[in-house]
């Protein structure tokens, strides 16, 4: 399997006033294309923080992030946000949507930054929202969506730029029962159809449940990493 | 570019309550702006007009001492060569008026009062200014006529009348003295207190024998085409002609001290507009940093999604400029119909405040200037000022760190 993201040392301390806080402490890891991946810890492991030094918000204090062959630990500014836009699909736990754009705009939004041209890109974005179940919901605004259906057209434009992979940091914690399985099975499918690799940093069990690897953190470091047959 | 436009509008739209709010300050400001300057600049435009017409002319050609010392002796002779000149600019020259004017005692059996006698050519002088209308009695003056066009104010001073005689008594050419008994054959309202109350018109052939100044004049006002450029005019003119014996002014020259007057009391409107001004920028700078704090986890998620800085620093910006070009059209819009109503229906002011304003020469009327340049200037210190804090979320984005916005 090949690897998509690797992780050396990686390592962030927040200089907090009082004290220096260790939120990710040499972090060794790697992630394979396809695979579908549960990050798991007590509130204060530092599962958000990894998520966004692999995702290139943050810049680590020391250690390396690779994502293919590229090391974006201290890639400028300027080319790490063309990098997140060709390479990388997040997936937060609100605040998902452009308010003022309906669905398909929303899911064509990255797209629309990759400067696509707009067939593409607007056949793209339906069959998306088709495959996530929105089909009926394409020219609606968020505000008229439930958050299940705001997740799932968030998903979708994760995935329909096709990127290397989708971090989803909590995708499922302000859900019901019924939306947060139905957005799960949306993405199992799409992660064994479309073989994107998903990283989750989550509580929820039934994430966990769902995970084909899962990574225990602990005060920022790696505690547990077990790999499931599902 | 359509993307960045598209979400900076709908951006506005997301609180229309707040957008409507600080667009309708906007438009009140520059309503208000545009009624301030509008009569300003009307009042001014109606007193230089006034004064241009009934007395300066944009351009004058003098003897070359008489600027310095305005004496019938310090006139000058309309010889070939100066016609000839004016014949040259034809096409820039619309007219040309001759006048022979210096001031006389003007007496009647009870009072006297020291005038400007002017003489004139009465089909010339009526492309200048048109008096005809302004006949208040008797008739308009004819060629070679004895009579005299009085005006109405100086009139009432007297307490003359049509068909009266009045004694007019003063320095004619090189120490003569000029005096003589004519008769009012018509009175006219000239408008400009100040050059209602002491002049006198009279036929100039009239005025050239009652100075003994034959063939002599004090100026001739040369009227442009284009009153733009009367500068440019008067420089061609002043290239060519003798500067040895010849002076060329514009109006500009001849009202120095009005024109200074206006400029300090511009001053005072310029305060009001200041305060007006500073009272845009306050509502639209509350609005462009609420519209900012309210959204920074949306740009830490635009950020994410691989937006650049620059981008959303753009959408921001719009943001600003779209809501200052909504307010400003819409201030112009309003603003029109009324200005273009006081502009055919000036305010006449009356009672105390028409008497104050006569006594300083001024007609007591509001005058409202339709120069689009009201409109536009507005349009353009409004814009500037949106521009100007339209920089400042420019400058928060490209400051604000993803993290900090993120959580």
């Amino acid at each position: 399997m090949k690897t998509v993201i690797k992780t050396t040392d990686l390592t962030k301390i927040y200089n907090s006033s009082v004290a220096p806080v260790k939120a990710v402490d040499k972090v060794n890891l790697e992630f394979g294309e396809g695979e579908f991946t549960a990050i798991v810890g007590p509130s204060g492991s530092g599962k958000t923080t990894f998520l966004n030094l692999i995702g290139g918000l943050d810049k680590p204090t020391e250690g390396h992030v690779m994502i293919d062959d590229t090391d974006i630990s201290n890639m400028k500014e300027s080319k790490l946000f063309d990098f997140r836009l060709r390479n990388i699909g997040f997936v937060f736990q609100s605040y998902n949507l452009i308010p003022v754009l309906t669905a398909k705009e929303n899911v064509s939004f990255i797209m629309l930054l990759q400067k696509e041209s707009k067939a593409k890109m607007e056949k793209r974005a339906v069959e998306m929202l088709e495959q996530v179940g929105l089909s009926e919901k394409v020219d609606v605004r968020p505000s008229k969506l439930s958050g299940g259906q705001q997740q799932r057209v968030a998903v979708a434009r994760a995935l329909a730029s096709k990127p290397k992979f989708v971090l989803a940091d909590e995708p499922t914690a302000n859900l019901d029962t019924e939306s947060a399985f139905n957005l799960l099975d949306i993405m199992s499918r799409l992660n064994k159809e479309e073989n994107i690799t998903l990283i989750f940093s989550t509580h929820d069990q039934r994430v966990i449940n769902r995970a084909r690897r899962v990574i225990t953190l602990v005060d920022g470091a790696v505690s547990k990493d077990e790999t499931f047959d599902r | 570019m359509k993307l960045l436009t598209t979400l900076a509008w709908r951006n506005l739209w997301r609180n229309k309550r707040r957008t409507l709010i600080t667009i309708s300050s906007v438009l009140f400001a520059v309503f208000l702006a545009i009624m301030f300057l509008s009569m300003e600049q009307g009042s001014y435009e109606r007193m230089i007009d006034s004064m241009v017409k009934y007395s300066t002319g944009y351009i004058q050609i003098q003897d070359v001492l008489y600027d310095d010392e305005p004496s019938i002796d310090n006139t000058m002779v309309f010889d070939e060569d100066i016609e000839l000149l004016l014949n040259r600019y034809d096409e820039e020259i619309s007219y040309y008026v001759p006048r022979l004017q210096n001031f006389v005692l003007v007496a009647t059996e009870n009072t006297t009062r020291g005038s400007m006698l002017i003489g004139i050519y009465p089909e010339k002088e009526k492309k200048l200014n048109d008096m005809t209308d302004d006949i208040v009695e008797g008739t308009y003056l004819e060629p070679g006529d004895d009579g005299l066009l009085i005006a109405e104010g100086l009139a009432n001073i007297l307490n003359a009348g049509l068909g009266d005689t009045l004694v007019l008594l003063g320095q004619g050419f090189h120490g003569t003295t000029a005096a003589g008994l004519y008769p009012i054959t018509g009175i006219v309202d000239l408008k400009v207190p100040e050059i209602n109350n002491n002049t006198i018109y009279m036929s100039l052939e009239a005025a050239q024998w009652f100075y003994a100044a034959d063939e002599r004049l004090t100026a001739i006002i040369v009227m442009p085409e284009n009153p733009k450029r009367t500068n440019q005019l008067a420089g061609k003119i002043s290239d060519e002609i003798d500067s040895e014996w010849y002076n060329v002014l514009t109006w500009e020259e001849m009202l120095e001290d009005l024109l200074k007057l206006m400029k300090f009391d511009m001053a005072g409107t310029m305060v009001l507009m200041i305060i007006l001004y500073i009272v845009i920028a306050f509502g639209l700078f509350g609005t462009i940093l609420m519209m900012m704090l309210e959204r920074k986890r949306e740009f830490a998620l635009l950020f994410s999604l691989g937006m650049k800085r620059s981008k959303l620093a753009a959408i921001c910006f719009m943001e600003s400029v779209f809501i200052t070009i909504i307010g400003v059209i819409s201030g112009i819009i309003v603003s029109i119909p009324v200005v273009a109503y006081f502009y055919h229906n000036p305010i006449v002011l009356a009672g105390d405040m028409a008497e104050a304003i006569g006594e300083y020469g001024f007609e007591p009327i509001l005058p409202f200037s339709a120069d689009p340049s009201v409109f536009y200037n507005q349009a353009l210190i409004v814009l500037v000022l949106s521009i100007l804090i339209g920089l400042y979320p420019v400058y928060k984005v490209f400051k604000m760190r993803i993290m900090d916005v993120k959580s």
